[in-house]
C-alpha cells in the first residue's frame, strides 16, 4: 500500500519534469545547454491552458504548448548559434522572459476551469501490486513520458539522426565532413528540447493541476537541467532522476500523513545531493561523459 | 606604464590619471544619464540604489571567478546561504553589543557562509575534478532548501507562531541610513573599486587572469592554479554571501523564504553584460535595478503582476547578448 | 577617447530600456489621471493582496469585501495591488500608494506585517489596518482577524454526517495556530456527530502551489478520505481534484461551490465587506487611535463576518438542520467549538472538562486533537 502510493505519487508528480529532462538531454548531447527550459515549460503551460480554456479541447492545448516551448527555445538557438551569445546567459535571460511573459499574459486565466486530460486506467495491468497504479493508471501524456526515454535511447544509439546528433555534440568536424551543418543540427536539437519542455509544461497544467497560476512550474525547468547531469546525459537515467524528484515529495507526504516526522526540505535535497555525490566519486570518468561540445561552456580551466 | 614626454607641467599627471582610469568614464556617464532620467519616469533613485547593492555584489561574485576562467552560476545559493549565515551570527549579538560591532559580526556571518558555500564547489573541483558550473548550479537548489529548512525549523522566529520566518534582527543590527539609502550601497560601491584594483593592479589579479586566459600555460609556468581557483571562488562566494547579509540587515530585517530570489541570476547576467569588468558592472547593475524598480508600479498602475517586468529586463539583456556576438556564431 | 563596442551597446540599450519603461510609466499615469478626473474623491485608500483576487480563497474573500466597501463608500478611491510578495517589496507598494494620496492602507496578508510596521513608523499621518497581524504596537496600525475556526466546527459537522468512509482529509501549509485551530475544530465538529471519524492532515509547506496541492489531495484520496478541506490561499485546485475523484469538498475562505457541483458540502467563508467599511470609516476619521480597530481586533462567530457557505445539492436535510441548529447556538454564544474535555493526539487532556478558553488563549495552540492523524512537522 505504502510503497504503491509513494511510487504512484512519484510518477504523477515527476512526469512533467521527465519531459523536460528528455528535451534537455537532446539539446545538451548536441552541444548546447539551455537554461531556458524553465521559460519553455512556463510558456508551454500557459499556451496549453489558455488554448484548452478557449477551445475546450485539451489536444489543441497540447499542440499549442509544445509549439510555444519550441518557439521560445528557438530564440535561444538563434542567439547562441548565430549570434554567439553565451549559452548560460542566454538561457537564463530566456527563462526570465518566459516567467515575465506568462505572468503578464496569464492573469486572466487564473480562475478558469478546463476539461483536461483524464486518467486512462489500463485494466488488469493497473492491478499489479506496487507498480500497477503508478505505471498503468495515469494520463496519456504520462504514459508518453514513461516510454519516451526508451524511445530516445533507441533513436540516439540506433538511428542515423541519433548518430548525427551525438556526433554534433562530440565531433562536429566529422559531421561537417559528412555534409551536415552542425549549427543546424544544434538548432533543431535545441528547438526539439524546447518542444519537449513545453510538452512537460502542458502535461503539468492539462493533466495534473488543471490550474494556472503565475510561475506554476516553480523551478522544474532548472531541476531538469540538474537531473540531466544526475543522469550523466543518458535519457533513461535522467528520467529516473525525475522520478527521484517526484518521490521526494510523494514520500514526504505519505510518511507525514502516517505520523512519521520527516523534513520536507531535507527530502527534497535528495536528487541534488545524490548527483553531487555521484559526481564526486566518479568524476574522472564523469568528466569524460560530458559531451565534448559542452566542455567549452562549462569553463576552460583544467580540473 | 609608458613614459610620457612632459607637456605642460601641471597637466601631465592629471592626463595620466585620467588615462589610467579611463575605463570608468564610460560607465560613469551611463550611470549619471540613467539616474538623471529615471526620476522623470517616476522611478525613485534611492530605491534603485538600494536594489543595486545586492546586484553589484552578486555580479562581482561572478566576475572574479570569470576572470580566473571559472563559471560561477551559484550566486543564488551563495546569496541565500549568506543571508542564513547572517541570521545565525545574529543570534550571537546580544543586548549590549554596540551597533557597528553587531553589523560587522553579522556581515562576517554572511561572508563566511557564502564563501564556504562557493568554497565547497572549489574543493570539489580541485580535489575531485567536479566541474564548477555544475556544482555551483546544483548547490543553488540545496542552499534554497537549507534556508527553507532553517526558517521552518532552527531559525524560526519563536514569536511568529510557527509562521515560516526568521527572527527579526534587533534595530541595532539594522544598517544605518544615509538619507533614504542604507550604507550597504556605499559598501558595495567601495567593494567594486576594491575588486577592480584587485583584478587589475595586484599580483594576485595578474596571476588569476593569466590562469583564466591560458590555463595550460599557467600550469606550465608554475602558477598555483588550484590555489587561485579556490581563492577566486571563495572571494566570489564571500561577496554574494555579504550581499545576502546586507539584504537581511537592510531592507528586509529578517531571514525569510524567497529572500533575494533572482538576485544571483540577475548578477550573473549583469556581469556577462559588462564582460566581467567592474566599471561596466556598475552601469549594468544600475540599468537592471532601474528596470526592476520601475516594475514595482506595474501592479498598481496597470494591474500586471510585478514579475512582468522581467519581460523588459530579459528583452534588454537578450538584445545586447545578440547584438554583441561574434557573427561567425562560434559559441564561447 | 575610443568608445568601445560594449559601451555603445550599453548606451543604446539603456536608451531603449528607458524608452520602454517611459511608455509603460506613461500608460500608467494616464490611467491614474483619468481616474482622478472622473469625479473628485474625498479620500484614497490602498489595499494589498498577496495573491490574485481570483483564487477562490483568501484573496478573493478580501477582494469581495473591498468591492462591497467600494459600493458603500462611493466617494473613496481605492487603489489595489495584487500579488504583492511578503518582502520589502510590500513596503515599496505601500509607499507608492501613500505617494498617490492614500491615507489608509490595508495590507491583507500576515507577511505584510513587518513591512507595514516600517512604513507606519515613517508615516504617522497614515492609518494601517493589517489583516491577521500579531499585535498593534503603533498608534497608527491596528490588526484585525476572525475566529473562523468556529465556522470550521460547523463544516466539520456537515463532513462528519456526510462521510461514508469516516476518513476526512485536510491539506494545509504550515502548523500555525490558525491552521491547527481549523483542523482541530473540524475534527471536533465531525466527531460530535460521528465519533468514529478521523481527519488526516498533510502539510505542503506552501500557501498556493497547485502541483503540491494536487499531490497532497491525491495522497489523501488514495488513503480513503472522502471529504477534503484545506487551509490554503488558493482553493480551486484541491476542490477540483476532489470533485474529479468523486469525493466531497469543504471549502475555506470563499464559496467555491461552482467548482464542485456534485461534491460541495459547505465551507467557512469570510464576509469582510461590512467590517471593512466600519474600519475604514474609523481610519479615515480623526478618532482612529481611540477606536477598537487601532488595536488587536478580533471577531468571533457572533459577528456576521464569520459565516458558512451555502450548502451543496448533495447535503441531506438532516445534515442541514443539524448544522443550522448548531450555528444558531454558536451565534447566540451558547456553544463554543473548544469546550473541554479535549485531549490531544497523545491522549493528554489539553482543555479540562467544562472549560472554554477564550480566543487569546487559543491563539497559542500548538497541538492537534485526538482523532487527527499526522504529525506537526518540526521543520
Amino acid at each position: 500500500m505504502f510503497i504503491e502510493d509513494v511510487f504512484a505519487g512519484a510518477v504523477r508528480y515527476g512526469s512533467s519534469v521527465i519531459f523536460a529532462t528528455q528535451g534537455e538531454v537532446i539539446s545538451e548531447r548536441a552541444g548546447v545547454i539551455n537554461l531556458g527550459v524553465e521559460g519553455s515549460m512556463l510558456c508551454g503551460a500557459l499556451a496549453a491552458f489558455a488554448t484548452a480554456s478557449a477551445t475546450g479541447n485539451a489536444v489543441l492545448g497540447i499542440i499549442a504548448g509544445t509549439a510555444a516551448g519550441a518557439l521560445l527555445a528557438s530564440l535561444h538557438a538563434f542567439l547562441v548559434l548565430w549570434r554567439g551569445a553565451n549559452q548560460l546567459a542566454s538561457g537564463l535571460a530566456i527563462s526570465f522572459l518566459g516567467l515575465g511573459l506568462t505572468a503578464a499574459l496569464g492573469v486572466n486565466f487564473v480562475s478558469k476551469q478546463i476539461t483536461g486530460l483524464g486518467a486512462i486506467e489500463i485494466p488488469v495491468l493497473s492491478d499489479i501490486p506496487i507498480i500497477g497504479k503508478g505505471l498503468f493508471a495515469q494520463d496519456a501524456l504520462t504514459y508518453l513520458a514513461l516510454v519516451l526515454p526508451f524511445i530516445l535511447v533507441f533513436v540516439l544509439s540506433r538511428t542515423k539522426w541519433g548518430l548525427i546528433l551525438r556526433a554534433t555534440g562530440e565531433r562536429p568536424e566529422v559531421v561537417r565532413a559528412y555534409g551536415y551543418d552542425p549549427r543546424r543540427v544544434r538548432a533543431v536539437a535545441v528547438t526539439i528540447g524546447g518542444a519537449l519542455a513545453g510538452l512537460g509544461g502542458s502535461q503539468l497544467v492539462l493533466a495534473y493541476t488543471l490550474n494556472w497560476v503565475e510561475n506554476v512550474t516553480l523551478g522544474r525547468g532548472f531541476v531538469a537541467v540538474a537531473l540531466v547531469i544526475f543522469g550523466a546525459w543518458k535519457p533513461v537515467q535522467a528520467a529516473l532522476g525525475g522520478l527521484v524528484f517526484g518521490a521526494a515529495l510523494s514520500l514526504q507526504l505519505q510518511l507525514q500523513a502516517r505520523g512519521v516526522d520527516v523534513s520536507i526540505w531535507l527530502l527534497q535535497m535528495t536528487p541534488y545531493v545524490l548527483t553531487l555525490l555521484v559526481l564526486t566519486v566518479t568524476s574522472r570518468r564523469q568528466s569524460q561523459q560530458i559531451p565534448e561540445g559542452l566542455k567549452a561552456v562549462f569553463g576552460g580551466s583544467p580540473s | 606604464m609608458t613614459a610620457t614626454t612632459p607637456a605642460a607641467p601641471s597637466a601631465a599627471p592629471l592626463v595620466q590619471l585620467a588615462k589610467k582610469h579611463a575605463g570608468w568614464f564610460g560607465p560613469l556617464v551611463c550611470v549619471v544619464v540613467i539616474l538623471s532620467v529615471i526620476p522623470f519616469l517616476g522611478i525613485s533613485v534611492p530605491d534603485v540604489l538600494i536594489r543595486s547593492c545586492p546586484l553589484l555584489l552578486t555580479a562581482l561574485a561572478v566576475a572574479i571567478p570569470a576572470r580566473t576562467g571559472l563559471v560561477n552560476v551559484g550566486g543564488e545559493g551563495q546569496f541565500v546561504l549568506g543571508a542564513c549565515g547572517a541570521a545565525v551570527f545574529a543570534t550571537a549579538v546580544s543586548e549590549s553589543t554596540p551597533s557597528p560591532v553587531a553589523i560587522v559580526v553579522i556581515a562576517i556571518g554572511g561572508i563566511v557562509f557564502g564563501g564556504l558555500w562557493a568554497g565547497l564547489s572549489a574543493l570539489l573541483k580541485v580535489v575531485a575534478g567536479v566541474n564548477e558550473t555544475i556544482s555551483t548550479l546544483l548547490l543553488n537548489y540545496v542552499a534554497t532548501l537549507i534556508v527553507a529548512y532553517a526558517v521552518t525549523g532552527p531559525l524560526k522566529d519563536p514569536e511568529a507562531a510557527n509562521f515560516p520566518i526568521g527572527s527579526p534582527l534587533p534595530d541595532r543590527a539594522r544598517l544605518p541610513m544615509i538619507g533614504d539609502v542604507h550604507i550597504g550601497v556605499i559598501v558595495a560601491l567601495l567593494l567594486t573599486f576594491a575588486v577592480a584594483w584587485l583584478l587589475n593592479s595586484t599580483r594576485w589579479g595578474f596571476k588569476a587572469r593569466a590562469a583564466g586566459g591560458n590555463p595550460i600555460a599557467a600550469l606550465r609556468g608554475g602558477l598555483p592554479v588550484a590555489a587561485l581557483i579556490v581563492g577566486a571562488l571563495l572571494l566570489g562566494g564571500a561577496l554574494a554571501g555579504l550581499a545576502g547579509a546586507l539584504e537581511v540587515m537592510g531592507p528586509d530585517g529578517r531571514l525569510r523564504q524567497g529572500l533575494g530570489v533572482g538576485f544571483g541570476f540577475l548578477g550573473f547576467l549583469a556581469s556577462w553584460l559588462a564582460m566581467h569588468r567592474p566599471g561596466w558592472i556598475v552601469a549594468a547593475v544600475v540599468l537592471i535595478a532601474s528596470i526592476s524598480v520601475g516594475g514595482d508600479s506595474l501592479q498598481i498602475d496597470l494591474g500586471l503582476p510585478a514579475t512582468s517586468v522581467y519581460v523588459v529586463t530579459a528583452t534588454v539583456l537578450l538584445v545586447v547578448l545578440g547584438w554583441r556576438g561574434t557573427r561567425s556564431g562560434e559559441h564561447h | 577617447m575610443k568608445i568601445t563596442r560594449p559601451a555603445r551597446s550599453a548606451a543604446a540599450f539603456s536608451a531603449a530600456a528607458i524608452a520602454l519603461s517611459a511608455s509603460l510609466a506613461a500608460c500608467g499615469s494616464d490611467d491614474a489621471s483619468e481616474a482622478d478626473a472622473g469625479g473628485a474623491k474625498k479620500a484614497t485608500i490602498g489595499v494589498l493582496y498577496v495573491g490574485p483576487h481570483t483564487d477562490f480563497g483568501y484573496n478573493q474573500a478580501a477582494y469581495e469585501g473591498i468591492q462591497e466597501l467600494k459600493k458603500s463608500m462611493p466617494d473613496v478611491e481605492v487603489l489595489e495591488a495584487e500579488n504583492v510578495p511578503e518582502t520589502a517589496e510590500a513596503s515599496r507598494v505601500m509607499e507608492k500608494m501613500i505617494k498617490d494620496g492614500a491615507t489608509v492602507i490595508i495590507p491583507t496578508s500576515y507577511g505584510h506585517y513587518q513591512p507595514a510596521l516600517e512604513v507606519a513608523a515613517k508615516h504617522p499621518e497614515v492609518n494601517f489596518l493589517h489583516q491577521g497581524g500579531p499585535e498593534a504596537v503603533k498608534p497608527n496600525l491596528g490588526t484585525y482577524f476572525g475566529q473562523i475556526y468556529e465556522a470550521q466546527y460547523l463544516t466539520g459537522i456537515a463532513a462528519g454526517l456526510s462521510t461514508k468512509t469516516n476518513k476526512l482529509g485536510y491539506v494545509v501549509a504550515f502548523p500555525i495556530p490558525q491552521t491547527l485551530l481549523n483542523i482541530n475544530a473540524f475534527e471536533l465538529g465531525a466527531k460530535s456527530v460521528n465519533p468514529a471519524v478521523k481527519t488526516t492532515v498533510v502539510f505542503t509547506a506552501n500557501w498556493c502551489d497547485p502541483a503540491k496541492q494536487t499531490e497532497a489531495a491525491k495522497s489523501l484520496l488514495d488513503q480513503g478520505a472522502d471529504v477534503l478541506s484545506q487551509h490554503q490561499d488558493c482553493t480551486k485546485t484541491i476542490v477540483e481534484t476532489t470533485e474529479r475523484a468523486g469525493a466531497m469538498s469543504v471549502g475555506y475562505h470563499a464559496d467555491a461551490s461552482k467548482l464542485a457541483p456534485k461534491g460541495w458540502l459547505t465551507g467557512s467563508v469570510w464576509n469582510w465587506g461590512p467590517l471593512y467599511t466600519k474600519m475604514v470609516e474609523a481610519a479615515l476619521s480623526k478618532d482612529f487611535a481611540s477606536s477598537p480597530y487601532a488595536g488587536v481586533y478580533r471577531v468571533g462567530i457572533e459577528d456576521p463576518t464569520i459565516a458558512i457557505a451555502p450548502f451543496g445539492a448533495s447535503v441531506s436535510d438532516e445534515t442541514k438542520a443539524k448544522v443550522e441548529e448548531t450555528e444558531k447556538a454558536m451565534r447566540a454564544g451558547e456553544l463554543k467549538a473548544f469546550t473541554g474535555p479535549i485531549k490531544d493526539q497523545s491522549g493528554k487532556v489539553v482543555i479540562p472538562a467544562g472549560e472554554s478558553p477564550d480566543a487569546a488563549a487559543l491563539e497559542s495552540t500548538d497541538y492537534l486533537v485526538e482523532g487527527v492523524v499526522g504529525n506537526i512537522p518540526k521543520s
